[in-house]
Protein backbone atom coordinates (compact mmCIF):
# COMPACT_ATOMS: atom_id res chain seq x y z
CA UNK A 1 0.00 0.00 0.00
CA UNK A 2 1.75 3.30 -1.24
CA UNK A 3 1.80 5.80 1.15
CA UNK A 4 1.22 9.95 0.42
CA UNK A 5 3.98 12.34 0.93
CA UNK A 6 4.66 16.39 0.11
CA UNK A 7 2.57 16.04 -3.39
CA UNK A 8 -0.40 15.19 -1.33
CA UNK A 9 0.53 17.94 1.56
CA UNK A 10 1.17 20.65 -1.33
CA UNK A 11 -1.97 19.46 -3.19
CA UNK A 12 -4.06 19.60 0.12
CA UNK A 13 -2.99 23.33 1.60
CA UNK A 14 -3.12 24.78 -2.37
CA UNK A 15 -6.74 23.42 -2.32
CA UNK A 16 -7.81 24.43 0.72
CA UNK A 17 -6.24 28.13 0.09
CA UNK A 18 -8.18 27.81 -3.25
CA UNK A 19 -11.66 27.33 -1.49
CA UNK A 20 -10.78 29.50 0.87
CA UNK A 21 -10.34 32.38 -1.59
CA UNK A 22 -13.35 31.31 -3.33
CA UNK A 23 -15.46 31.73 -0.11
CA UNK A 24 -14.00 34.50 0.96
CA UNK A 25 -15.06 36.34 -2.24
CA UNK A 26 -18.33 35.50 -2.05
CA UNK A 27 -18.52 36.61 1.50
CA UNK A 28 -16.62 39.98 -0.17
CA UNK A 29 -19.48 40.27 -2.78
CA UNK A 30 -21.90 40.81 0.20
CA UNK A 31 -20.12 42.89 1.91
CA UNK A 32 -19.98 45.37 -1.03
CA UNK A 33 -21.76 48.38 -0.51
CA UNK A 34 -24.35 50.25 -2.63
CA UNK A 35 -24.10 53.49 -4.33
CA UNK A 36 -26.64 55.02 -1.98
CA UNK A 37 -24.44 53.89 1.52
CA UNK A 38 -22.91 55.57 3.87
CA UNK A 39 -20.95 55.38 7.17
CA UNK A 40 -18.07 53.71 7.66
CA UNK A 41 -16.42 51.70 4.97
CA UNK A 42 -13.26 50.66 2.70
CA UNK A 43 -12.34 52.66 -0.35
CA UNK A 44 -10.40 50.54 -2.32
CA UNK A 45 -8.75 52.70 -5.60
CA UNK A 46 -6.54 51.11 -8.28
CA UNK A 47 -3.17 49.89 -6.53
CA UNK A 48 -0.48 52.85 -8.12
CA UNK A 49 -2.57 55.82 -7.26
CA UNK A 50 -0.71 58.48 -5.39
CA UNK A 51 -1.55 58.86 -2.07
CA UNK A 52 -2.35 62.62 -2.49
CA UNK A 53 -4.50 61.62 -5.22
CA UNK A 54 -6.84 59.46 -3.23
CA UNK A 55 -6.78 62.14 -0.88
CA UNK A 56 -8.20 64.87 -2.77
CA UNK A 57 -10.84 62.18 -4.23
CA UNK A 58 -11.67 61.27 -0.70
CA UNK A 59 -12.07 64.95 -0.16
CA UNK A 60 -14.19 65.53 -3.23
CA UNK A 61 -16.03 62.79 -1.94
CA UNK A 62 -17.03 63.96 1.04
CA UNK A 63 -15.27 61.12 3.08
CA UNK A 64 -13.72 61.86 6.37
CA UNK A 65 -10.34 59.55 5.98
CA UNK A 66 -10.30 57.54 9.21
CA UNK A 67 -6.99 55.74 8.43
CA UNK A 68 -5.08 54.48 5.36
CA UNK A 69 -3.43 50.89 5.60
CA UNK A 70 -0.57 49.11 4.72
CA UNK A 71 -1.32 49.80 1.33
CA UNK A 72 -1.84 53.28 -0.21
CA UNK A 73 -4.07 51.94 -2.46
CA UNK A 74 -6.91 50.85 0.19
CA UNK A 75 -8.51 53.86 3.04
CA UNK A 76 -10.92 53.22 6.20
CA UNK A 77 -13.20 56.21 5.48
CA UNK A 78 -16.24 57.92 6.67
CA UNK A 79 -19.16 59.82 6.05
CA UNK A 80 -22.84 60.83 7.32
CA UNK A 81 -24.10 61.73 4.19
CA UNK A 82 -26.32 59.27 2.32
CA UNK A 83 -24.56 58.20 -1.21
CA UNK A 84 -20.82 58.21 0.07
CA UNK A 85 -19.90 55.02 -2.02
CA UNK A 86 -21.84 56.50 -5.09
CA UNK A 87 -19.65 59.28 -4.50
CA UNK A 88 -16.68 57.43 -4.20
CA UNK A 89 -17.22 55.37 -7.30
CA UNK A 90 -17.64 58.38 -9.36
CA UNK A 91 -13.81 60.04 -8.02
CA UNK A 92 -12.76 56.98 -9.35
CA UNK A 93 -13.05 54.00 -6.26
CA UNK A 94 -13.10 50.68 -7.77
CA UNK A 95 -14.75 49.13 -4.62
CA UNK A 96 -16.91 50.11 -1.62
CA UNK A 97 -16.86 47.94 1.32
CA UNK A 98 -18.38 47.69 4.75
CA UNK A 99 -15.61 47.68 7.15
CA UNK A 100 -14.38 44.32 8.38
CA UNK A 101 -13.75 43.56 11.89
CA UNK A 102 -9.95 42.26 10.75
CA UNK A 103 -7.15 44.00 9.87
CA UNK A 104 -7.82 46.82 7.42
CA UNK A 105 -5.09 45.72 5.22
CA UNK A 106 -5.52 41.91 5.51
CA UNK A 107 -9.43 43.10 4.86
CA UNK A 108 -8.40 45.32 1.93
CA UNK A 109 -6.41 42.82 0.17
CA UNK A 110 -9.84 40.65 0.04
CA UNK A 111 -11.39 43.80 -1.00
CA UNK A 112 -8.78 44.55 -3.89
CA UNK A 113 -9.25 40.83 -5.27
CA UNK A 114 -13.04 41.25 -4.90
CA UNK A 115 -13.45 44.62 -6.68
CA UNK A 116 -10.61 43.80 -9.21
CA UNK A 117 -12.86 41.06 -10.47
CA UNK A 118 -16.13 42.55 -10.15
CA UNK A 119 -14.61 45.05 -12.29
CA UNK A 120 -13.88 42.55 -14.92
CA UNK A 121 -17.12 40.75 -14.78
CA UNK A 122 -18.75 43.90 -14.99
CA UNK A 123 -20.64 43.23 -11.91
CA UNK B 1 -1.81 -8.97 -1.34
CA UNK B 2 -3.22 -7.16 -4.32
CA UNK B 3 -6.41 -8.56 -3.72
CA UNK B 4 -6.65 -7.67 -0.17
CA UNK B 5 -5.65 -3.91 -0.99
CA UNK B 6 -8.68 -3.74 -3.55
CA UNK B 7 -11.07 -5.03 -0.76
CA UNK B 8 -10.07 -1.60 0.90
CA UNK B 9 -13.27 1.08 0.47
CA UNK B 10 -11.89 4.26 -0.83
CA UNK B 11 -12.89 5.94 2.00
CA UNK B 12 -10.40 3.73 4.14
CA UNK B 13 -7.20 4.58 2.21
CA UNK B 14 -3.87 6.19 3.56
CA UNK B 15 -4.84 9.51 1.00
CA UNK B 16 -8.39 9.85 2.15
CA UNK B 17 -7.67 8.77 6.36
CA UNK B 18 -4.43 11.50 6.22
CA UNK B 19 -6.62 13.85 4.68
CA UNK B 20 -9.76 13.78 6.64
CA UNK B 21 -7.59 13.80 9.21
CA UNK B 22 -5.99 17.07 8.13
CA UNK B 23 -9.60 18.43 7.21
CA UNK B 24 -10.78 18.05 11.50
CA UNK B 25 -7.66 19.58 12.35
CA UNK B 26 -8.53 22.63 9.39
CA UNK B 27 -11.79 22.94 11.20
CA UNK B 28 -11.53 22.44 14.88
CA UNK B 29 -8.35 24.90 14.97
CA UNK B 30 -9.98 27.11 12.73
CA UNK B 31 -13.41 27.76 14.20
CA UNK B 32 -12.05 28.68 17.57
CA UNK B 33 -9.42 31.03 16.25
CA UNK B 34 -12.22 33.20 15.05
CA UNK B 35 -13.69 33.83 18.41
CA UNK B 36 -11.95 36.84 19.32
CA UNK B 37 -13.67 38.86 16.83
CA UNK B 38 -17.11 38.42 18.83
CA UNK B 39 -15.17 40.08 21.61
CA UNK B 40 -16.79 43.58 20.81
CA UNK B 41 -19.98 42.67 18.67
CA UNK B 42 -21.41 40.10 21.97
CA UNK B 43 -20.23 42.54 24.68
CA UNK B 44 -21.88 45.26 22.85
CA UNK B 45 -24.96 43.71 21.91
CA UNK B 46 -25.26 42.59 25.65
CA UNK B 47 -24.24 45.25 27.20
CA UNK B 48 -21.42 43.25 28.83
CA UNK B 49 -18.16 44.41 30.04
CA UNK B 50 -15.38 42.61 28.52
CA UNK B 51 -14.50 40.40 31.55
CA UNK B 52 -17.57 38.21 30.93
CA UNK B 53 -16.48 37.40 27.32
CA UNK B 54 -13.26 36.83 28.27
CA UNK B 55 -14.15 34.59 31.31
CA UNK B 56 -15.18 32.67 28.50
CA UNK B 57 -12.55 31.69 26.54
CA UNK B 58 -10.48 31.73 29.37
CA UNK B 59 -12.29 28.93 30.89
CA UNK B 60 -12.54 27.39 27.26
CA UNK B 61 -8.60 27.20 27.29
CA UNK B 62 -8.58 25.58 30.61
CA UNK B 63 -11.56 22.84 29.80
CA UNK B 64 -9.60 22.00 26.60
CA UNK B 65 -6.47 21.34 28.70
CA UNK B 66 -8.15 19.23 31.42
CA UNK B 67 -10.83 17.40 28.78
CA UNK B 68 -7.87 16.70 26.21
CA UNK B 69 -6.18 13.74 28.80
CA UNK B 70 -10.38 12.24 29.26
CA UNK B 71 -11.07 12.70 25.49
CA UNK B 72 -7.52 10.85 24.88
CA UNK B 73 -8.53 8.15 27.33
CA UNK B 74 -11.97 7.41 25.64
CA UNK B 75 -10.58 7.82 22.59
CA UNK B 76 -7.78 4.97 23.01
CA UNK B 77 -10.60 2.68 24.19
CA UNK B 78 -13.91 3.57 21.90
CA UNK B 79 -11.59 4.92 19.08
CA UNK B 80 -10.47 8.42 17.84
CA UNK B 81 -13.41 8.76 15.24
CA UNK B 82 -15.83 8.03 17.68
CA UNK B 83 -14.78 10.67 20.29
CA UNK B 84 -13.79 13.51 17.45
CA UNK B 85 -17.62 12.76 15.91
CA UNK B 86 -19.26 13.35 19.57
CA UNK B 87 -16.86 16.20 20.27
CA UNK B 88 -17.62 18.43 17.13
CA UNK B 89 -21.20 17.50 17.89
CA UNK B 90 -20.68 19.51 21.36
CA UNK B 91 -18.35 21.92 19.51
CA UNK B 92 -21.23 22.80 17.54
CA UNK B 93 -24.03 23.13 19.87
CA UNK B 94 -21.62 25.34 21.90
CA UNK B 95 -20.74 27.47 19.25
CA UNK B 96 -24.12 27.99 18.52
CA UNK B 97 -25.92 28.16 21.83
CA UNK B 98 -23.00 31.08 22.03
CA UNK B 99 -24.83 33.45 19.49
CA UNK B 100 -27.99 33.18 21.55
CA UNK B 101 -26.63 33.20 25.58
CA UNK B 102 -28.13 36.01 26.86
CA UNK B 103 -26.69 35.78 30.53
CA UNK B 104 -23.15 35.38 31.47
CA UNK B 105 -24.45 31.91 33.20
CA UNK B 106 -25.42 30.83 29.83
CA UNK B 107 -22.26 32.13 27.71
CA UNK B 108 -19.74 30.92 30.24
CA UNK B 109 -21.36 26.99 29.67
CA UNK B 110 -21.72 27.70 26.11
CA UNK B 111 -18.03 29.29 25.11
CA UNK B 112 -16.49 28.14 28.14
CA UNK B 113 -17.54 24.37 29.01
CA UNK B 114 -19.23 23.32 26.18
CA UNK B 115 -17.09 24.71 23.15
CA UNK B 116 -13.60 23.88 25.81
CA UNK B 117 -14.96 20.25 25.34
CA UNK B 118 -15.76 19.90 22.27
CA UNK B 119 -12.30 21.21 20.93
CA UNK B 120 -10.53 18.94 23.46
CA UNK B 121 -12.33 15.77 21.78
CA UNK B 122 -11.87 16.91 18.27
CA UNK B 123 -8.77 18.75 18.56
CA UNK B 124 -5.54 17.73 16.22
CA UNK B 125 -4.00 15.54 19.27
CA UNK B 126 -6.98 13.03 19.19
CA UNK B 127 -6.98 13.01 15.23
CA UNK B 128 -3.47 12.56 15.48
CA UNK B 129 -3.51 9.44 18.18
CA UNK B 130 -5.70 7.93 14.92
CA UNK B 131 -2.46 8.61 12.65
CA UNK B 132 -0.38 7.43 15.21
CA UNK B 133 -2.22 3.59 14.66
CA UNK B 134 -3.04 4.22 11.03
CA UNK B 135 0.38 4.95 9.80
CA UNK B 136 3.35 2.80 9.59
CA UNK B 137 6.21 4.17 12.20
CA UNK B 138 8.36 5.31 9.60
CA UNK B 139 5.76 7.35 7.95
CA UNK B 140 4.36 9.09 11.55
CA UNK B 141 6.70 12.27 12.08
CA UNK B 142 5.71 13.27 8.84
CA UNK B 143 1.76 12.31 9.18
CA UNK B 144 1.79 14.11 12.98
CA UNK B 145 3.46 17.41 10.50
CA UNK B 146 0.58 17.41 7.91
CA UNK B 147 -1.84 17.36 10.77
CA UNK B 148 -0.18 20.07 12.62
CA UNK B 149 0.66 22.11 10.01
CA UNK B 150 -3.19 21.76 8.71
CA UNK B 151 -4.57 23.24 11.95
CA UNK B 152 -2.15 26.12 11.76
CA UNK B 153 -3.89 26.49 8.38
CA UNK B 154 -7.06 26.55 9.38
CA UNK B 155 -5.61 29.11 12.42
CA UNK B 156 -4.32 31.25 9.36
CA UNK B 157 -7.67 31.19 7.44
CA UNK B 158 -10.42 31.10 9.51
CA UNK B 159 -9.83 34.79 10.93
CA UNK B 160 -10.33 36.31 8.21
CA UNK B 161 -13.30 33.66 7.28
CA UNK B 162 -15.16 34.82 10.80
CA UNK B 163 -14.83 38.74 9.88
CA UNK B 164 -16.23 38.18 6.46
CA UNK B 165 -19.12 36.35 7.71
CA UNK B 166 -19.87 39.15 10.75
CA UNK B 167 -20.04 41.88 8.24
CA UNK B 168 -22.00 39.65 5.63
CA UNK B 169 -24.38 38.28 8.08
CA UNK B 170 -23.98 39.72 11.56
CA UNK B 171 -22.29 38.00 14.40
CA UNK B 172 -25.30 35.86 15.23
CA UNK B 173 -25.67 34.54 12.13
CA UNK B 174 -22.08 34.52 11.64
CA UNK B 175 -21.73 32.61 15.02
CA UNK B 176 -24.59 30.02 13.76
CA UNK B 177 -22.46 29.48 10.83
CA UNK B 178 -19.33 28.61 12.14
CA UNK B 179 -20.73 26.37 14.98
CA UNK B 180 -22.80 24.28 12.02
CA UNK B 181 -20.11 24.06 9.69
CA UNK B 182 -17.73 22.34 12.81
CA UNK B 183 -20.30 19.85 12.53
CA UNK B 184 -18.04 19.31 8.88
CA UNK B 185 -16.12 17.22 11.37
CA UNK B 186 -18.27 14.66 11.86
CA UNK B 187 -18.21 13.80 8.10
CA UNK B 188 -14.42 14.46 7.71
CA UNK B 189 -14.09 11.78 10.97
CA UNK B 190 -15.93 8.69 8.93
CA UNK B 191 -12.33 7.57 7.37
CA UNK B 192 -10.80 7.83 10.86
CA UNK B 193 -12.93 4.85 11.94
CA UNK B 194 -10.70 2.46 9.83
CA UNK B 195 -8.39 3.08 13.15
CA UNK B 196 -8.87 0.60 15.66
CA UNK B 197 -9.62 0.97 19.72
CA UNK B 198 -6.67 -0.02 22.33
CA UNK B 199 -8.20 -3.54 22.59
CA UNK B 200 -7.55 -4.34 19.33
CA UNK B 201 -4.37 -2.85 18.74
CA UNK B 202 -1.97 -4.48 21.01
CA UNK B 203 1.51 -4.65 18.51
CA UNK B 204 4.05 -7.51 19.48
CA UNK B 205 6.26 -5.02 21.06
CA UNK B 206 4.27 -3.15 23.45
CA UNK B 207 3.01 -4.94 27.12
CA UNK B 208 -0.47 -5.75 27.99
CA UNK B 209 -1.24 -3.20 30.56
CA UNK B 210 -4.53 -1.30 31.51
CA UNK B 211 -4.57 2.04 31.24
CA UNK B 212 -4.31 3.05 35.22
CA UNK B 213 -0.95 1.43 34.45
CA UNK B 214 0.14 2.74 31.88
CA UNK B 215 -0.44 6.47 33.06
CA UNK B 216 1.09 5.40 36.18
CA UNK B 217 4.18 4.06 34.85
CA UNK B 218 4.32 7.12 32.30
CA UNK B 219 4.00 9.37 35.20
CA UNK B 220 6.78 7.65 36.68
CA UNK B 221 8.86 7.66 33.60
CA UNK B 222 11.95 10.02 33.77
CA UNK B 223 11.69 11.10 30.08
CA UNK B 224 8.55 11.56 30.62
CA UNK B 225 8.35 13.95 33.31
CA UNK B 226 10.70 16.21 31.06
CA UNK B 227 8.37 16.18 28.21
CA UNK B 228 5.80 17.46 30.35
CA UNK B 229 8.08 20.10 31.84
CA UNK B 230 8.88 21.11 28.46
CA UNK B 231 5.35 21.33 27.00
CA UNK B 232 4.70 23.94 30.07
CA UNK B 233 7.67 26.22 28.36
CA UNK B 234 5.90 25.92 25.05
CA UNK B 235 2.52 27.45 26.55
CA UNK B 236 3.58 29.90 28.29
CA UNK B 237 6.08 30.93 25.81
CA UNK B 238 3.12 31.00 22.91
CA UNK B 239 0.43 32.58 25.29
CA UNK B 240 2.17 35.28 26.47
CA UNK B 241 3.45 36.06 23.05
CA UNK B 242 0.09 36.00 21.66
CA UNK B 243 -1.33 38.39 24.41
CA UNK B 244 1.40 40.34 24.98
CA UNK B 245 3.35 41.19 21.65
CA UNK B 246 0.68 43.76 20.12
CA UNK B 247 0.48 45.99 23.56
CA UNK B 248 4.53 45.71 23.93
CA UNK B 249 4.65 46.39 19.90
CA UNK B 250 2.49 49.60 20.27
CA UNK B 251 4.58 50.81 23.22
CA UNK B 252 7.46 50.59 20.76
CA UNK B 253 5.49 52.65 18.02
CA UNK B 254 4.36 50.32 15.65
CA UNK B 255 0.88 50.25 14.57
CA UNK B 256 -1.79 48.42 15.28
CA UNK B 257 -2.51 47.79 11.26
CA UNK B 258 1.27 46.17 10.93
CA UNK B 259 0.86 44.22 14.33
CA UNK B 260 -2.06 42.27 12.85
CA UNK B 261 -0.32 41.46 10.05
CA UNK B 262 2.91 40.53 11.84
CA UNK B 263 0.55 38.32 13.78
CA UNK B 264 -0.63 37.09 10.84
CA UNK B 265 2.88 35.66 9.79
CA UNK B 266 3.14 33.81 12.41
CA UNK B 267 0.30 32.10 11.73
CA UNK B 268 1.54 31.43 7.99
CA UNK B 269 5.19 30.26 8.77
CA UNK B 270 3.38 28.63 11.54
CA UNK B 271 2.07 25.98 8.71
CA UNK B 272 5.88 25.29 7.03
CA UNK B 273 7.54 24.98 10.42
CA UNK B 274 4.90 22.70 11.69
CA UNK B 275 5.63 20.64 8.52
CA UNK B 276 9.09 20.67 8.58
CA UNK B 277 9.35 19.65 12.26
CA UNK B 278 7.25 16.25 11.39
CA UNK B 279 9.58 15.87 8.41
CA UNK B 280 12.73 16.32 10.76
CA UNK B 281 11.40 14.24 13.52
CA UNK B 282 11.38 11.57 10.86
CA UNK B 283 14.73 11.19 10.08
CA UNK B 284 16.11 12.06 13.47
CA UNK B 285 16.25 11.92 17.29
CA UNK B 286 13.36 13.77 18.43
CA UNK B 287 14.90 15.37 21.31
CA UNK B 288 17.49 17.25 19.58
CA UNK B 289 15.78 19.13 17.03
CA UNK B 290 13.17 20.39 20.26
CA UNK B 291 15.61 21.57 22.27
CA UNK B 292 16.95 23.34 19.27
CA UNK B 293 13.44 25.00 18.93
CA UNK B 294 14.10 26.18 22.03
CA UNK B 295 17.45 27.50 22.17
CA UNK B 296 15.97 28.88 18.66
CA UNK B 297 13.15 30.65 20.43
CA UNK B 298 15.52 32.12 23.39
CA UNK B 299 17.67 33.59 20.42
CA UNK B 300 14.89 34.98 18.57
CA UNK B 301 13.89 36.87 21.87
CA UNK B 302 17.23 37.48 22.69
CA UNK B 303 17.66 39.16 19.34
CA UNK B 304 14.39 41.17 19.19
CA UNK B 305 14.53 42.64 22.55
CA UNK B 306 17.90 43.31 22.27
CA UNK B 307 17.96 45.71 19.00
CA UNK B 308 15.77 48.65 18.46
CA UNK B 309 12.09 47.63 17.70
CA UNK B 310 11.90 48.17 14.36
CA UNK B 311 9.04 47.02 11.76
CA UNK B 312 11.92 44.72 10.25
CA UNK B 313 13.00 43.31 12.92
CA UNK B 314 8.91 42.91 14.19
CA UNK B 315 8.10 41.17 11.26
CA UNK B 316 11.88 39.10 11.26
CA UNK B 317 10.85 37.87 14.37
CA UNK B 318 7.12 36.65 14.14
CA UNK B 319 8.45 34.68 10.87
CA UNK B 320 10.78 33.20 12.95
CA UNK B 321 8.79 32.86 16.17
CA UNK B 322 6.27 30.88 13.32
CA UNK B 323 9.25 28.52 11.98
CA UNK B 324 8.99 27.52 15.70
CA UNK B 325 5.57 28.17 16.90
CA UNK B 326 3.45 24.42 16.62
CA UNK B 327 6.93 22.59 15.51
CA UNK B 328 7.00 20.89 19.00
CA UNK B 329 4.02 19.44 18.44
CA UNK B 330 4.82 16.86 16.11
CA UNK B 331 7.91 15.84 17.81
CA UNK B 332 6.55 15.75 21.26
CA UNK B 333 4.00 13.40 20.01
CA UNK B 334 6.77 11.22 18.33
CA UNK B 335 8.53 11.17 21.41
CA UNK B 336 5.30 9.66 23.42
CA UNK B 337 4.87 6.63 20.97
CA UNK B 338 8.64 5.94 21.52
CA UNK B 339 8.32 5.87 24.82
CA UNK B 340 5.25 4.34 25.41
CA UNK B 341 3.70 3.31 22.17
CA UNK B 342 0.41 3.58 20.38
CA UNK B 343 -2.14 1.91 22.49
CA UNK B 344 -2.58 4.35 25.02
CA UNK B 345 -1.40 7.47 23.01
CA UNK B 346 -4.32 10.06 23.10
CA UNK B 347 -3.90 10.00 26.80
CA UNK B 348 -0.62 10.11 27.65
CA UNK B 349 -0.28 12.96 25.31
CA UNK B 350 -3.39 14.63 26.65
CA UNK B 351 -1.32 15.35 30.02
CA UNK B 352 1.24 16.45 28.32
CA UNK B 353 -0.83 18.71 26.48
CA UNK B 354 -2.56 19.78 29.81
CA UNK B 355 1.17 20.82 30.64
CA UNK B 356 0.51 22.89 28.25
CA UNK B 357 -2.48 24.63 29.51
CA UNK B 358 -1.54 25.09 32.09
CA UNK B 359 2.15 26.78 30.84
CA UNK B 360 -0.48 29.01 28.24
CA UNK B 361 -1.87 30.00 31.59
CA UNK B 362 0.99 31.28 33.48
CA UNK B 363 1.97 33.34 30.10
CA UNK B 364 -0.57 35.16 30.07
CA UNK B 365 -1.49 35.97 33.54
CA UNK B 366 2.31 36.20 34.67
CA UNK B 367 2.83 38.55 31.57
CA UNK B 368 -0.11 41.04 33.22
CA UNK B 369 1.19 40.26 36.56
CA UNK B 370 4.68 40.91 36.09
CA UNK B 371 4.08 44.10 33.34
CA UNK B 372 2.33 45.81 36.27
CA UNK B 373 4.85 45.50 39.07
CA UNK B 374 7.81 46.36 36.66
CA UNK B 375 6.10 48.94 34.37
CA UNK B 376 7.42 46.80 31.11
CA UNK B 377 7.62 43.27 29.89
CA UNK B 378 11.25 42.89 30.29
CA UNK B 379 11.40 40.49 33.06
CA UNK B 380 8.67 38.41 31.28
CA UNK B 381 10.89 38.07 28.42
CA UNK B 382 13.86 37.36 30.34
CA UNK B 383 11.72 34.76 32.09
CA UNK B 384 10.51 33.41 28.88
CA UNK B 385 14.15 33.20 27.79
CA UNK B 386 15.22 31.62 30.69
CA UNK B 387 12.38 29.15 30.41
CA UNK B 388 13.18 28.33 26.59
CA UNK B 389 17.05 27.32 28.15
CA UNK B 390 15.73 24.98 30.73
CA UNK B 391 13.21 23.49 28.18
CA UNK B 392 15.93 22.63 25.85
CA UNK B 393 18.28 21.09 28.71
CA UNK B 394 15.26 18.68 29.93
CA UNK B 395 14.89 17.57 26.83
CA UNK B 396 18.36 16.67 25.87
CA UNK B 397 18.51 13.82 28.32
CA UNK B 398 15.23 12.15 27.26
CA UNK B 399 15.57 8.42 26.17
CA UNK B 400 14.24 7.66 23.00
CA UNK B 401 13.38 3.83 24.10
CA UNK B 402 10.46 2.24 24.94
CA UNK B 403 9.51 2.56 28.38
CA UNK B 404 10.60 -0.62 30.43
CA UNK B 405 6.91 -1.29 31.47
CA UNK B 406 5.50 -0.62 28.08
CA UNK B 407 7.75 -3.32 26.29
CA UNK B 408 6.94 -6.62 25.76
CA UNK B 409 8.18 -9.24 27.70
Amino acid sequence: MGWPGHRLAITLFVTVIVVWIAVMAVLMRRSSLPPEASGPMLAVFEPGTAADDIFARLTFAGARPVRQTAFSFIWVVAGDEPGLAGRLAAQGAIGAYRELPLNPSIAGCFALADAKIAEYAGI
Amino acid sequence: MDRIEKQVPWYFTPTVVIVAGCLVAIVNFGVRSSFGLFTAPISEAHAWPREIFSFGLALQNLLWGIATPVAGALADRYGAARVIMVGAVVYAIGTCLMAIADTPILFHLSAGIMVGVGIAMSSFGIVMAALGRIVPPERRSWAFGIATASGSLGQFIFAPLGAALITAYGWQHALMILGVSSLLIVAFAVPLLVQNTSSTTLTKDEADITMGQAIGGAFGHRSYMMLVAGFFVCGFQLAFITVHLPPYLAEHGISKEFAGLAMGAIGLFNVVGSYTSGMIGGKYHKRVPLSLIYILRSLSIIGFISFPITTTTTMIFTATMGLLWLSTVPLTMGLVIVMFGTRYMATLYGFVFLSHQIGSFFGVWLGGRLYDAYGNYDVVWWLSIGLGLFAALVHLPIKEVRATKFAAA
